[in-house]
């Protein structure tokens, strides 16, 4: 096989929700010399680049999404370990990512983390509920240039405020631009209540990111 | 015989000014059989919200069922909608499918305002079948909330309901075979099992839950129907599904719904979320449901508000009676004069084609101002029906 057969399968399996076979398809790639960051940007960030096409226009919907996303994301464990080795080229940004207290929705964040991972950005899942000293950790331990709240409710989207409020205290909001993310959420909303920005949708998402940082689209 | 229903009874009884000509009842039942009303009813779901507006936090309810009926009476006493939602939470649903011991790991208390949180009861398939299988549901059943809290609440508001001569409808809640299913489970489990489990497997699990569901809907029949219940709200699962497995497992939901059907006079139907218009007109079809709360447009539709009311009041068209607006982000966040515009492009909307009911498409979020709340009931109280 060469090399844009076996990157053609790779994404073919994410959009065709091959769980089984992902694994062994990685292998096979690696194996035939493949980059681990083309087999990801090239492979498998296409597939889930598909799945969002199919999924807007109505093509694919929430259960098969949700395979989509196990399937790009077992690729993906077996390649992050070989990404930084290769240079982490991919890597367009860092963001930290999670629920803000009170929340449990784990959907949304379960497809916008291939999602954006798919788009280069490389996504630390800080998990659900978190109080306000768990983000402001999570921007010293990793460094990130993007916090995304996920904020699936009204009531935990109208918690952004004080979740900003402890950044900025903590003296880190500047360096870094905050999303909000969930099917209540308003943008400007969000930017009253100290946020930069808010999408319902992740793949309109990224492209606020990549505004918001001020790279290409 | 409980003491705040009689307090309430004999502080309101006769004393509450008439609104238009029909009684909040009678405008509730005739658009639920799609004929003529006076105005609009209103009948926003203020589970929690009329908890914060009567003044009492949601730890403090918990376990206080005259304190849980009291915000109920307190709150539609003040602002007179159409309807009284009993107060419904997840700990009545699923709190008997648990040991007592084990309770305390799978319900969390926060903010005074803010949601009860709980945890799912199985992590795989098997062990959600293994558990209705066991009935468990009904080997816990005996101290659980759905005995202690949520019965004797509803007992007390269909006494008030009873007592005031229907003048105003209370509406009973109960969640379907598809809502159970996901719950128990985690939704996102459930959803990727439809696609990853045998079909058949899949469909046992369902089975079980649609069994467990019909046997409840007994329950209903004698305890609420018996009290004199005949609005009942259908909390529907299955919100993010496709076509494909709506088509493949939702029968369960309408099996469930049809027999709903049978014992409550108005049944409709709570569909919230991104509303794919499939299941909207699935749902359309169940025979017996009367009215259907539905709530935004699937993602990716591209649709401005009218379009999307009008949309979905052409899907009841002559079926249900059409029921949202304003949405619950903006009843929380939105200001007074945006819920009043959303409310009137609802109205405008729907009623060319069928009859509407304002109710946002979900629960009010506790946060939401009270001045929202008050302009969605104004906005369809301002204008008479001609
Ligand atoms: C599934 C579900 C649940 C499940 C969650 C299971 C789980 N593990 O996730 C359960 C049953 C547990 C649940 C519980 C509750 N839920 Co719920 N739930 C839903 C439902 C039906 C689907 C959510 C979903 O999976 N959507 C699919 C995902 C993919 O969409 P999404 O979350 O919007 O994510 C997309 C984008 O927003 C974006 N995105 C996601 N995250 C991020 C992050 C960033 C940074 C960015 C940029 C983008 C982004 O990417 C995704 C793809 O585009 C929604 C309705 C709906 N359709 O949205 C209600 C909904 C979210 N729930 C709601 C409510 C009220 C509740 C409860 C309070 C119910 C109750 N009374 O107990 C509890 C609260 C639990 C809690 N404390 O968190 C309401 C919130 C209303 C509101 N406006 O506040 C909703 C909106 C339903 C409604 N009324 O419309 N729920
Ligand atoms: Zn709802």
């Amino acid at each position: 096989m060469d090399r844009a057969e076996i990157l053609g399968l790779l994404a073919d399996a994410v959009e065709k929700l091959d769980v089984k076979g992902v694994e062994p398809l990685v292998d096979q790639a690696l194996a035939a010399g493949l980059k681990p960051s083309e087999l990801l940007t090239e492979g498998l960030s296409r597939g889930m680049q598909r799945v969002g096409q199919a999924f807007n226009c109505g093509d694919m919907f929430m259960p098969e999404v949700l395979v989509a996303c196990d399937v790009y994301f077992a690729g993906l464990a077996k390649v992050r370990p070989l990404l930084a080795a290769d240079g982490d080229r991919h890597v367009l940004a860092t963001m930290i990512m999670g629920n803000i207290y009170g929340d449990v929705h784990t959907v949304g964040k379960q497809v916008a983390m291939p999602v954006f991972e798919a788009s280069g950005i490389r996504v630390i899942d800080l998990g659900e509920d978190l109080n306000d000293e768990a983000f402001v950790e999570g921007i010293r331990a990793h460094r990130p240039q993007l916090v995304g709240f996920g904020t699936y409710m009204t009531s935990t989207f109208m918690h952004t405020k004080e979740t900003v409020e402890a950044i900025r205290k903590a003296g880190l909001r500047d360096g870094v631009k905050i999303i909000c993310g969930g099917p209540a959420v308003d943008a400007e909303a969000a930017r009253r209540m100290g946020a930069d920005d808010a999408s319902d949708d992740a793949w309109q998402g990224v492209v606020k990111m990549k505004q918001l940082l001020g790279l290409p689209a | 015989m409980s003491r705040i229903v009689d307090e309430w009874v004999s502080r309101l009884k006769g004393k509450l000014p008439p609104i238009g000509e029909m009684t909040h009842w009678e405008r509730m039942a005739a658009a639920m059989r799609l004929e003529r009303t006076d105005f609009v009813p209103v009948a926003p779901e203020l589970d929690y919200w009329q908890i914060t507006y009567a003044g009492y936090s949601h730890q403090e309810i918990y376990h206080d069922v005259d304190k849980t009926t009291d915000a109920c009476i307190r709150t539609w006493a003040d602002l007179r909608t159409d309807a009284i939602w009993m107060y419904v939470d997840i700990s009545h649903q699923i709190e008997n499918f648990i040991p007592a011991e084990r309770r305390p790991h799978h319900f969390i208390h926060r903010g005074e305002k803010d949601y009860l949180m709980f945890r799912p009861l199985a992590a795989t398939l098997d062990e959600a079948i293994a558990m209705y299988e066991r009935r468990d549901y009904e080997k816990y059943l005996a101290d659980s909330r759905a005995v202690t809290h949520y019965t004797p609440h509803m007992l007390q508001l269909l006494e008030f309901q009873e007592k005031m001569d229907r003048q105003v409808p209370v509406i009973i809640g109960l969640a379907t075979p598809t809502n159970y299913a996901e719950t128990i489970v985690e939704v996102q489990n459930f959803q990727k099992w439809m696609v990853t489990e045998p079909k058949e497997k899949v469909r046992r699990y369902l089975d079980l839950c649609l069994q467990e569901r019909l046997a409840a809907l007994e329950f209903y029949r004698e305890h609420a129907v018996g009290n004199g219940a005949v609005f009942c709200c259908l909390f529907g699962g299955a919100r993010t599904w496709g076509p494909r497995h709506l088509e493949a497992f939702a029968d369960v939901d309408r099996i469930f719904g049809e027999a709903a059907g049978k014992i409550f006079e108005h049944v409709f139907w709570h569909h919230c979320g991104r509303n794919l218009p499939g299941a909207l007109q699935m749902i359309s079809e169940i025979p017996g449901v009367r009215g259907v709360q539905y709530d935004m447009p699937y993602y990716g539709q591209q649709v401005t508000w009218p379009e999307w009311f009008e949309q979905a009041a052409k899907i009841f068209k002559g079926r249900q009676c059409a029921m949202n607006a304003p949405t619950t982000q903006l009843a929380c966040h939105g200001s007074a004069d945006e819920v009043r515009g959303m409310v009137r492009e609802f109205i405008d909307a729907t009623l060319p084609h069928t009859t509407a009911c304002v109710m946002p498409g979900c629960e009010i979020d506790s946060f939401s101002p009270t001045e929202n709340v008050r302009a969605m009931i104004e906005t369809a109280r301002s204008r008479r029906i001609d």
